[in-house]
């Protein structure tokens, strides 16, 4: 059974390629081991998922607004 | 005529924030993300009558800012000279034998992790370790999960191998998670 034990190392890198599908048989074996006992990994694995999930949306919760005089440059070339 | 569909008049009132916070998130300089925004209107105004209308408005103008986006990030990556091998920040999250040290290892946040979050203060600290972010990493990141490019395109765009990306997109979600966790939940 050793083949199929991993460090957390390579279970966060497998989780990766997870996202892609590109595990291989005994990767996914390994990943899925890894993960029923290691509570650190499943909460690796959560936590990434979320920070993803909140990076996406990001500029919508930004207030961040094009400086004024770059408006009314812009404004001007595309209406000339 | 799709043309008609379009108001350029009205562009830079309606769509000049929200492009432009939407290109600041990516690219992490107020500057940059000017030049991109000016570049996407330019383009947009040149380009007006090749418009179909098979998209609205809007979304057509997304795609030529995404576009500008993607190609920045290609030109910064054929110019950063970065070796990806070797030693990395995040290799001292782990013990020798390669698993999560005492003080590294991921703590509980206490959150629920299905539902997105609100807090403005969140927003500023997340784009602050996203700048922490070694250049290459912060690249596929954005590719990655902000521009959903997949692995395959983004080694062609970045000129890397696809070892070095799994290593990349790795290093910078250990590298984010840690920084969130010290300045935001242990705030």
């Amino acid at each position: 059974m050793r083949f199929l034990m991993i460090s957390c190392k390579k279970a966060g890198f497998l989780l990766s390629k997870k996202e892609e599908n590109k595990l291989t048989w005994l990767e996914k074996m390994q990943l899925k081991g890894h993960i029923t006992i290691c509570s650190f990994c499943r909460r690796f694995e959560e936590q990434t998922g979320w920070i993803i999930l909140n990076a996406k949306h990001a500029h919508t919760h930004s207030e961040a607004t094009l400086p004024e005089e770059v408006k009314t440059r812009l404004q001007n070339l595309l209406t000339d | 005529m799709a043309q008609a569909l379009l108001q350029p008049d009205k562009w830079i009132s309606n769509y000049s924030d929200a492009l432009y916070a939407y290109t600041l998130v990516r690219v992490s300089d107020s500057a940059l993300a000017e030049d991109i925004v000016q570049e996407t209107f330019l383009s947009a105004w040149k380009g007006k009558d090749s418009f179909k209308g098979d998209a609205s408005e809007k979304s057509w103008l997304y795609t030529i800012c995404k576009n500008k986006i993607i190609d920045y990030y290609r030109k910064k990556g054929r110019d950063i000279i970065q070796p990806i091998e070797g030693k990395d920040v995040s290799d001292g999250f782990f013990n020798e034998a390669e698993h999560w040290t005492t003080t590294d290892a991921p703590g509980d946040w206490g959150i629920d992790y299905q539902q997105a979050i609100e807090s403005k203060e969140f927003y500023k600290i997340l784009n602050g370790c996203k700048k922490k972010l070694q250049q290459l990493q912060q690249s596929v990141f954005v590719m990655k999960y902000l521009e959903d490019l997949d692995s395959e395109e983004i080694c062609k765009a970045l000129g890397i191998s696809s070892s070095n990306y799994w290593v990349l997109i790795h290093r910078a979600k250990l590298q984010l998670r840690a920084c969130l966790e010290k300045n935001w939940i242990n705030l």
